[in-house]
């Protein structure tokens, strides 16, 4: 066992006109420390390729998770795909990457364009063995994982973004290592990573792409604990009890809400100092307090920072806004969907009448929706949540 | 003198960043930033009164509107 652990996103542009992708990822868990990830193109664009890409994203991860030797697995899906009644092939292009352990990575590639690897930010050139299923050539590597790995997945879409448009070729996979190269050590989440590549290729699609186009990234990185709080507990003689367990824990300490901020400076035995003016008008300001990472306002911001959350699980859109401001709920999203990857909410249900105004969009049943809203989405970028009430 | 202003989530809501923005152009307007200490505190357990703003330790409730009258009439003839 090791301390490490990986991050997957991924984001699809779909053929212009085309409601449905034919590209499709599917990722899934085998346990705590496993992962089969398969990205998958299916011939031509829309219900047809959706479909083929559908199954043999679906049944390659769900095989192979369940330890079916490779070469079977191709060829149960090569049984079972439908056959196009217009080009009378069946065909659906894939890319396996089979996180081991945390240990090791498991490439199996067949037609797609070539993983590509970035090795402490530079491009890994990652030995192949060739051999042929069914009549199919697929490309099997076994690679040694270390912190910093970024392992690229992409459909054909990517490669040939711009081809007739804005390139004569399209930009090739070397183009693509050259661009991801200069924002690999950032820090960027996978996620954000595959957003910032497919906005590219939709840069030289001229928004029109010519393809669907996928990207699927995979971040070996440290295990980074981070500890939120947030309200102060409903018994007010639990205040100790709960300050003592939450700055026990390891990792970074955030603390949000104005009376639960009093509360853990006058534990710490420190004054607080709030900022004066936010640099963001909507959200309040934040504060300084020795020992504690960040000091926000409560509601407010974490309502800001749910919204982020969604927004990051769908289109990924506002990443643009939380991942360079100083405001307290872009602060937060940087630490929990960047820096985090285990979380522990310590969550306090005391009633704050003066928040009990209807006038006032901050009651208590609306602060308990976030925590459980924000902790599913947090769960849902595969970080480990856990969520304890006062 | 030191004026502190309350930025907790309900005051933040009734306007507490106007109320600061405008105590800040007011001090420096007429020429105070020497006399006078602007600092933010989180909740001061008033919030159905709020925008809470002390002026040392006298506490006042403000809106962004009546800031202006609040700093002629009890700032000013007190620096």
């Amino acid at each position: 066992m090791n301390n490490l652990c990986a991050d997957i996103g991924y984001m699809s542009l779909n053929h212009v006109g085309e409601e449905l992708c034919g590209d499709r990822v599917d990722v899934v868990e085998e346990n705590d420390n496993s992962f089969v990830i398969v990205l998958a193109d299916g011939l031509g664009s829309g219900v047809k390729a959706n479909i083929l890409s559908t199954l043999t994203s679906k049944m390659l991860s769900t095989m192979l998770s369940q330890g079916i030797p490779v070469e079977d697995c191709v060829e149960t899906v090569a049984a079972t795909l439908p056959i196009c009644s217009v080009r009378k092939v069946a065909y659906s292009t894939f890319t396996i990457i089979h996180i081991i352990n945390n240990e090791e990575a498991e490439l199996i590639q067949y037609d797609n364009p070539a993983v590509i690897l970035l090795r402490n930010g530079k491009n890994y050139e990652y030995p192949s063995t060739e051999t042929v299923v069914g009549g199919k050539k697929i490309y099997r590597s076994r690679i040694k994982l270390m912190e910093n790995d970024i392992f690229i997945a992409m459909s054909d879409g990517c490669i040939h973004a711009g081809v007739g448009m804005s390139l004569n070729f399209g930009w090739e996979r070397k183009d693509i290592i050259e661009f991801m190269e200069t924002i690999a050590d950032v820090g960027y989440t996978a996620k954000t990573l595959s957003t910032m590549l497919l906005e590219e290729c939709n840069r030289l699609y001229e928004n029109k792409p010519g393809d669907d186009t996928t990207v699927c990234t995979v971040r070996i990185r440290k295990r980074c604990p981070m500890n939120l709080l947030f309200g102060p507990p409903s018994n007010r003689a639990d205040g100790d009890r709960m300050m003592s367990l939450f700055f026990a824990k390891e990792g970074k300490h955030i603390v949000c809400g104005g009376t639960t901020s009093t509360i853990a400076a006058k534990y710490l035995g420190k004054t607080l100092k709030p900022q004066l003016l936010s640099p963001d008008p909507e959200i309040p300001p934040i504060a300084e307090l020795e020992g504690v990472d960040l000091v926000t306002e409560g509601v407010i911001t974490i309502n800001k920072v749910l919204e982020y959350a969604r927004d990051y699980l769908a289109d990924n859109h506002s990443y643009t806004h939380w991942s360079f401001k100083r405001d307290g709920a872009s602060l937060i999203a940087r630490l929990l969907f960047e820096e985090a990857t285990d979380i522990n909410f310590f969550v306090g249900r005391a009633i704050n009448p003066a928040h009990q105004n209807p006038d006032l969009p901050i009651n208590f049943s609306i602060k308990m929706q976030l925590v459980t809203g924000l902790s599913e989405c947090l769960t849902k970028m595969g970080k480990r949540v856990k969520v304890i009430y006062f | 003198m030191k004026i502190t202003v309350c930025i907790g989530s309900s005051c933040h809501l009734k306007g507490s960043r106007q109320v600061t923005e405008q105590l800040q152009y007011l001090i420096s307007h007429n020429n105070l930033k020497d006399k006078i200490e602007l600092a933010g505190t989180f909740c001061m357990g008033n919030c159905q009164n709020g925008v809470c703003v002390t002026l040392d330790d006298k506490l006042y409730s403000l809106t962004p509107e009546n800031t202006t009258e609040f700093f002629e009439k009890e700032v000013l003839p007190h620096v």
